[in-house]
Order: structure tokens, then sequence, then C-alpha cells
């Protein structure tokens, strides 16, 4: 009679749909996103035209690409966050009594998970435009200017090694995270199937190290000057292209060059718009 | 009184061993037990010190200090309790922590433990339940847990239901090892997303008032991998799982299957082997397949 009804709040009440969600929130989108994110940084490797024309390829989304960066990015890795800060709390990790395999990467995942998000907001705060009124005028990633922003932002020592820790952590929450969503999903259930489904994930987590440490030795090694120009070059292209700028034939860009050879193709195009 | 009687048993056999055994001096075990005297008081280490006779389990080292009930200092002391029963691993009452792990204790032999740390053997009530008394704890949330997951079949009733559907060898050697359960608790101890819940009597709060209330907040907590496993053992029975919604309803609720952290220590603690996380994995595909029915036959 005076037995207290046990006080269930909408979260108790859906806390299966919830963890569910956050299982699949780590892979679509915010894993997806990683992926791509790590693939493109590491096409600075090819150069700053290679990086330049797939940043281009990003940006070209025009208006729609701030309300999908909110709507597939920020809100479901803050929803992935804040579900995870919570699984976090009410654990009780125990590696020192159970040094076993399974429970050393039990850890590691809340510790590269936490790891991650400081690092994701120290990076938002450095290059995003999120970021841009905490961090004043100075810096930030243009994205016209893909190659040698970044370069410019990452090419501190200290710098460059938080941002190879916070990848490697990213990276590792990521592939671990794989693998356990593929336990709470059932997609693998025998013993057999773990291994078999943890070589993958290792190979997962082996090849976004190598793009996402490559993309770091990638801006550290890169002509930033160079670059500059090229991005410059490209960057006038762009515009001419969108008649924001008239063709100037045998008008110098910016910096020395053979790129004057793109200008007159850009002709037609551009005499369409005017 | 039987303890006693046992202990004059084995201090024969032990005599005759040793009569002819090699080497036989006089070892000390050092012992240290972390003792509670009532549920809710505050803990102590207790050493004690008791001649080393080979072949001996932590449940022989609990029978000769109660024997002596002195500690190390000569101080005479109330007895450690403890709970055992079967000593040979298949009842499940002697879980404590031994050397900081969670084990049977009838199972864990002193010379082994020896071979791993001769100073010294730490014995320690499990962590995840109330103490009731020292090496004694208060396990009921494990069989509430088999409780909330319904972990039996269905065949009660007055008339005869006739022979049941037979079950091929396949799917009985697939079931045997997950009915070797003993609700012993290792994977529960062993498990970071299973913590302690202790409720404790309100002053004037009646036996029943108390007992809905202590059973409301182990519901809320995590079910743990022992029930996760029964759930799947009575689901995969033809006839256990004529209620198999009824306990993927369970498994789906609070405390459920996503309440797991794949940290997979229970499997690796499991004194019986029992495939916990395959158990665990296999209701992560059933809830799976289950919401997604919910959500589209409703």
């Amino acid at each position: 009679m005076n037995q207290p009804e046990p006080s269930r709040s909408f979260l108790s009440r859906h806390q299966f749909l919830i963890y569910r969600l956050f299982s699949l929130s780590g892979l679509i989108p915010v894993g997806a996103f990683l992926v791509v994110h790590l693939l493109t940084n590491a096409s600075v490797l090819g150069g700053p035209e290679s990086f330049q024309s797939r940043v281009d390829m990003i940006h070209s989304l025009g208006p729609l690409l701030v309300p999908i960066e909110i709507a597939f990015i920020f809100l479901p890795m803050l929803f992935h966050a804040a579900v995870g800060f919570a699984i976090i709390a009410g654990g009780l990790p125990n590696v020192g009594s159970y040094p076993y395999v399974g429970n050393v990467r039990y850890t590691l995942q809340r510790a590269t998970g936490m790891i991650a998000f400081a690092f994701i907001i120290g990076h938002l705060i450095q290059l995003h435009w999120l970021g841009a009124p905490l961090r004043g005028s100075e810096g930030g990633f243009d994205p016209h200017h893909a190659t040698s922003t970044a370069a410019i932002a990452i090419r501190p020592l200290l710098v460059s090694i938080l941002y190879a820790i916070g990848v490697l952590s990213t990276v590792f929450h990521f592939s671990n995270g794989l693998w356990t969503l593929g336990i709470t999903w059932g997609l693998w259930t025998s013993p057999a199937a773990m291994r078999r489904a943890n070589w993958v994930s290792i190979a997962v987590g082996v090849v976004l190290a190598a793009a996402g440490l490559g993309a770091i030795g990638g801006l550290r090694t890169v002509d930033v000057a160079k670059a500059r120009g090229v991005e410059d070059r490209m960057d006038e292209v762009k515009r001419m292209l969108k008649g924001e700028m008239p063709i100037e034939e045998g008008r110098s860009p910016a910096v020395r060059g053979t790129s004057n050879s793109s200008l007159p193709n850009a002709g037609p195009v551009s005499s369409e718009g005017t | 009184m039987i303890q006693a009687v046992e202990t004059n048993h084995d201090a024969g056999d032990v005599a005759t061993a040793a009569g002819h055994g090699a080497g036989a001096t006089s070892r000390t075990i050092h012992v240290r037990v972390l003792r509670q005297d009532a549920p809710g008081q505050e803990s102590y280490w207790e050493r004690h010190a008791i001649p080393y006779e080979p072949n001996m389990n932590v449940i022989s080292i609990l029978q000769r200090i109660a024997a002596t009930a002195r500690a190390e200092d000569g101080r005479s002391v109330a007895p450690v309790a403890w709970d055992c029963n079967c000593l040979e691993e298949v009842c499940g009452s002697c879980t404590m922590l031994v050397n900081g792990r969670t084990r049977m204790a009838c199972t864990a032999l002193v010379d082994r433990l020896l071979e791993d740390n001769s100073e010294e053997i730490e014995l320690r009530p499990m962590s995840k339940f109330p103490v009731v008394r020292d090496l004694v704890v208060d396990r009921r949330r494990v069989f509430r847990g088999l409780e909330r997951v319904e972990a039996w079949v269905p065949v009660d009733g007055s008339y005869d239901h006739g022979p049941g559907p037979r079950i091929s060898p396949e799917d009985q050697e697939d079931a045997y090892p997950l009915s070797t359960c003993m609700s012993c608790g290792c994977c529960l101890e062993a498990c970071p997303q299973y913590t302690k819940i202790e409720v404790v009597q309100r002053e004037g709060e009646s036996a029943e008032a108390f007992d809905a209330r202590r059973k409301a907040a182990f519901d809320r907590g995590f079910v743990g991998a022992h029930a996760i496993s029964q759930a799947m053992l009575f689901n995969a029975h033809p006839t256990g799982r004529m209620i198999a919604d009824e306990r993927l309803a369970a498994l789906t609720g609070e405390g459920g299957i996503q309440m797991c952290g794949n940290a997979q220590n229970c499997v690796a603690v499991c004194p019986k082997h029992i495939p916990l996380t395959r158990s665990i994995a296999r209701a992560g595909r059933a809830a799976t397949v289950w919401a997604i029915k919910k959500l589209f036959d409703r």
C-alpha cells in the first residue's frame, strides 16, 4: 500500500532504444563521417591540388552544407557523446583485478571516447567555423585554402602530437566500437565469428590510422607557400567559372606557374555566365 | 561441531602424510581476511596464520581458522563466516574474492595459490553484493535476475500435457553448457557494468514493503550475464519458447541486455566455462529482431 511506485522516467522506459540508437549513431552517421573525413584528409598526400579539389567537392553543397553538418554530424555526435558519458558514469572499470584483453578494450573504449570528445572540441575551436568566435580572427580553416591553412594550424610539434593522439584515439574508438556494435546487434554471435570480425575491425583501424597519421605527416611536410599558390590559382579559376571575376587573358596568377593553360578552357563557361 | 570432527580427520591424514612426506617442514600460510561484523558496518582486515598442509583448498583454510578462532597476533576472535555447500564446484555458494579475483573457494587450491604468491592468501567477500557477515553476501539479486527473465519452463498445471517435443542432439549439445550455470555470481562480480545495489530497510518499514522496494531497485539495475544466458537457454527450449516474448520484453526493458559493455569478463571468469558472450550476442540478435517486429506489428 505504501509501496513506493518506482519512478520510471522517459529515459529509463526507453533505455533499450536509446542505447541502440547510441550504438547505431557511432557507425551511422558519426563513424561514416569519420571515415570520409580521414580519407579526405589523407588526399593531401597526393598534393595540395588533390586535397583542395576534394574540399571543393564537399563545399559544392553550398548553403546545404551547414544544415547537413548540424543534422548529420554535430547532433548525432552530441547524442553519442551524451549517452556515452552516461554509460561511462554507470560503469566501474576493474582492469586492475581482471586484466583480460576484452576488459582492457572495454576500458580503452571509454578512455578513447573521452579523449576523442576533448580532441574534437579542440579541433573545432582551432579550425572549424563553429570555433571562430572562440579563437578570434586569426587562424582557422579556409576551405579555399585547405592545405595551407590546415598545415599552418597543425605545424607546431605539440599540435601535431596532440592531433596524432586524438586521431589514434578516435580511430581506436571507432574500430573497436565496430566490433562491439556487431555483438550488440547480434551480427556475430559465436566466439569464432567474433574473432573473425575482430580481424576485420583491426584492419579497418589500421587503414584509418594510416590515413589519419598520413594526413598529419602530409600537412607537416607540404610546402605551405607553394600550396598557397596552387590554392590561389584554383580559387581564381573557380571564381571565374562562377563569373565573379572577369577572365583576363594573360593575367599572371598570384604565383608564377603554368596554370594559365587552364584559363582558356574556362572561357566559354564563363561567358555563358556573364 | 561437524567442522571440528572433519578438522581432526584431516589433521590425522596430514600427520601421516607429513610423516613420510619429503621436506615436511612446518610452513605457515598467512591469510588476510576482509571481515565485517554485520550489514552496514565498517569492514576491517584480520590476519591469520595456519600451518601448511598439502592439498588444501580455501574452504579447508577457513575451517582451520574456525577451529582455532585466533588471529595471527594471538587474539581470540569470532570464527570467520563463509558460505559453502557441495565442495565440488556445482552448487555455486562459496564465491568469494581470492587474491582479488572472483572464484569458487572450494576449487581454489592452496598449493596453486602459493605458487602465485607464497607470502599470503587474501580473502574478501564479493564486492557487488551486500555483505551479511565476513565472507557471506546476500546474493538474492542473482536470483531476482533469473525471475526477471522467467528462467524456467512453464509447465505448471493440473492436467497431463503429454510428452514434450523432441530436442535434436545438436540442440541438446548447444543447450547443455548453458544448463550448467550454478548462479555463483562470478560473471556479475567481474562485470564492470554490474554495480552493487544495497537497499537498507527503513525504520518502521514492513518486511513486505522493504522487499518490494528492494526488488524495484534490483529491477532497475543490470540483469546480468547469467540471466541473459538462462533466457537464451529457455528460449531455445521447445516448451520454454512459449514465453520467449516475455523473456525478450524483460531483456529489452530497463537494465536489460543493452547494459552490457562487451568487456567479456563474464566468460573469462565463469567457473563452468559457459559461453556467456555467445548467449549475450544471441540475446542481442533476438532483441534486434524482436524490437523491429514489435515496431512494425504494433
